[in-house]
């Protein structure tokens, strides 16, 4: 056995554990969210798949957000998703998050989510029936497997790129940069 | 009812006009001064439930119209509102540039929130308010978003397309 | 032989445990007439958290959980299973009644740290909860402990085997019946799940754990739930001569308190207290007191 077949050996039950228990944090943000209680519940169940919500994003491992993204939302969002503990997967839910929906000419939502935060997959819908999200999760289950669900590497790479478009659309953060970013000018935020 | 409720603003107030569009809705038109005078005199007939403030852009004739909405509940039993439940509406009107009007949150405590609200998307300016932060919006506007003349296509082109995506760093 | 025994009565307790979890969400999936997950889902879950790199919030995050896990690991030494129990010289019921309250205490110190209100909400239920039901679970061990003359829970169980269960015996099946209204209380199951609430107060204790510490929280719940089923199979269901009947006992125990908490809602914590002192603690004063008189 060579070095790359003992390495894939090795990871096997990382991939395979983190596929087959995501976590979603319950974070009911749009009109989206209308669509997961009948998802996690009786009728189309979400648990034979290993998806369960949970309360805090310190527990979770995907996060789904459903629905339109208004400023105010986008704050909230960044500080849940900074909070979640690596690997972690994120999905944008419906159409909003792709382009900005039906909501494309607001003053007051964000049009493209994946400038604020890097996104692994965009279920496409307004809104998607409860089968589109168990296709989604199936592709998530897919990607992991090739090592393409990389949103969080990618955040951590270029984080830099990231914080300056948040600054743009929120005017001031008032939480220090997660990751170093290496400018003096930033000053000491507490 | 509703006829008795409008001779009796009638007898008391001078210079309002009173319109009934259609049943059991009466439109009350004030002057700026005359409408804490009016909210109280309601309050005291038993149409105590202020249940929205509201504004209105007539960009043609160059103002802008508050409209204050009093509701009765239906267990009030005075010989004015009866068993059923009534509806005023009272409009005034102020002036486009610089808008500003006094605040009602000495009758009617509850009205705090509206005209937060209306200050921040309309730009009138409540004096005698205690807190007039946005409540909503968290960005800085040159027009408040709901005047007729700002233009929501063209701030979300200059706002938020012209953000950047982000740039892959290649490994 | 002891030694081996030291060493292998937590790990059977861990898998027994593990298997419980992983049985509780399959049969409340099966009672809300749906599939549930595969039975393995718990392990799944815990090899998912090792390779999580959770948050640490200081000295004390770390060191509370390990204090927690470790009570729970010490009280297993000191319950028989089957024929099994490495520690049964010393102490007993005493022992155990004491290093039970090491895994709550564990999280409180803990979550102290943990710069979260909720927390602090989540551990205040559990201690008003524990003092809920501490109060009938003393007199229940007094009245066993009286009628048996003994503080051993080895020679309890085997004064059982030699006459018959305590649960049907004359002055004990007050006991017994308060005990079993307590036991959902002890195990943290609906409708006593107040101090874990997940959407109340966002998981109470456990809400700032992720990664590893979780995945610690969740071994020692299984722990818990393992140490408190044995309890109760032992002193009032006669323990068992072998592990294979011991274990048939304790699932008959769990299948019975998993049907109580798919269907019940959530207690508020006054509710909880309130009941738990009312008829539980009457039964078992009023069996303490007969036990007390026939003891000659």
């Amino acid at each position: 056995m060579d070095r790359n077949q003992i390495t894939k050996w090795l990871k096997a039950p990382a991939k395979m554990a983190n596929k087959y228990s995501l976590h979603a944090v319950y974070f009911c943000t749009g009109c989206g969210i209308i669509e997961v209680p009948p998802v996690i519940t009786s009728r189309w169940d979400a648990e034979r798949f290993g998806v369960v919500p949970v309360a805090t994003p310190r527990q979770a491992n995907l996060f789904l957000i459903t629905g339109y993204v208004s400023v105010k939302t986008l704050r909230a969002i960044i500080r849940t998703y900074e909070q979640m503990p690596e690997p972690k997967y994120t999905v944008g839910f419906g159409s909003c998050p792709v382009n900005g929906g039906m909501y494309w000419d607001s003053y007051n939502t964000i049009k493209h989510l994946d400038k604020y935060i890097p996104i692994d997959g965009w279920i496409a819908g307004c809104m998607p029936r409860p089968e589109a999200i168990f296709i989604a999760v199936t592709h998530l289950w897919t990607l992991i497997d090739k090592d393409m669900a990389n949103a969080y590497i990618r955040y951590r790479k270029n984080y830099k790129s990231y914080r300056r478009n948040q600054e743009l659309a929120l005017g001031k953060l008032e939480w220090p940069p997660l990751f170093p970013v290496g400018d003096e000018s930033q000053g000491n935020e507490q | 009812m509703i006829n008795s409720l409008r001779q009796k603003l009638e007898a008391t107030f001078k210079d309002i006009r009173i319109a009934i569009p259609e049943e059991s809705r009466i439109v009350v038109t004030a002057e700026n001064d005359g409408v804490p005078a009016i909210l109280r005199y309601l309050k005291d007939l038993g149409l105590d439930h202020l249940a929205l403030i509201s504004a209105v852009d007539w960009i043609e004739e160059n103002c802008l119209e508050l409209c204050f909405i009093l509701t009765s509940y239906m267990q009030n039993d005075d010989e004015v509102t009866g068993r059923q439940k009534l509806h005023i509406i009272l409009k005034t009107s102020i002036p486009r540039e610089k808008p500003k009007f006094k605040t009602v949150i000495g009758i009617f405590p509850n009205a705090e929130p509206y005209e937060r609200e209306i200050h921040e998307l309309f730009g009138i300016k409540f004096e005698g308010h205690p807190r007039l932060t946005p409540l909503l919006l968290e960005r800085e506007y040159q027009i408040p978003p709901f005047r007729k003349d700002f233009d929501t296509r063209k701030y979300v082109k200059e706002v938020f397309d012209k953000i950047p995506s982000v740039e892959i760093e290649e490994k | 032989m002891r030694i081996v025994e030291i060493i292998v009565s937590p790990l059977l307790a861990l898998v027994v445990g593990i298997f419980f979890l992983g049985l509780a969400r399959k049969i409340m999936a099966r009672i809300h007439w749906r599939y549930g997950p595969p039975l393995v889902q718990p392990l799944i879950d815990m090899i998912r958290l090792f390779y999580q790199k959770g948050v640490s919030h200081g000295r004390m995050f770390d060191l509370g959980i390990i204090l927690s896990l470790a009570g729970s690991i010490v009280v297993v030494l000191f319950l028989p299973f089957g024929q099994m129990c490495p520690l049964s010289s010393s102490g007993g019921l005493l022992v155990i009644l004491y290093m039970m309250l090491l895994a709550p205490l564990g999280l409180a110190l803990s979550g102290g740290q943990g710069g979260n209100p909720n927390i602090s909400i989540g551990i205040s239920r559990k201690l008003i909860l524990s003092l809920g039901y501490e109060a009938p679970l003393l007199l229940v061990l007094l009245a066993v402990m009286t009628r048996y003359k003994t503080i051993s829970i080895v020679e309890v169980v085997n004064a059982q085997q030699s006459t018959s269960w305590s649960i049907i015996s004359f002055p004990l099946f007050l006991s017994g019946l308060s005990y079993f209204l307590i036991l959902p209380a002890i195990l943290g199951i609906r409708p006593f799940d107040v101090s874990s609430a997940p959407q109340e107060i966002s998981s109470g204790p456990m809400a700032e754990y992720g990664g590893k510490y979780l995945a610690l929280a969740k071994i020692e719940h299984a722990f818990v739930l393992f140490i408190s089923i044995a309890l109760f199979v032992n002193l009032f269901l006669g323990g068992a001569a072998n592990i294979v009947s011991f274990f048939m006992k304790m699932l008959a125990v769990f299948v019975l308190g998993l049907c109580v908490n798919a269907v019940f809602p959530r207690f508020r914590t006054e509710q909880a207290v309130k009941y738990l002192w009312k008829w539980p603690t009457l039964l078992a004063f009023v069996g303490l007191i007969i036990t007390i008189a026939i003891r000659s």
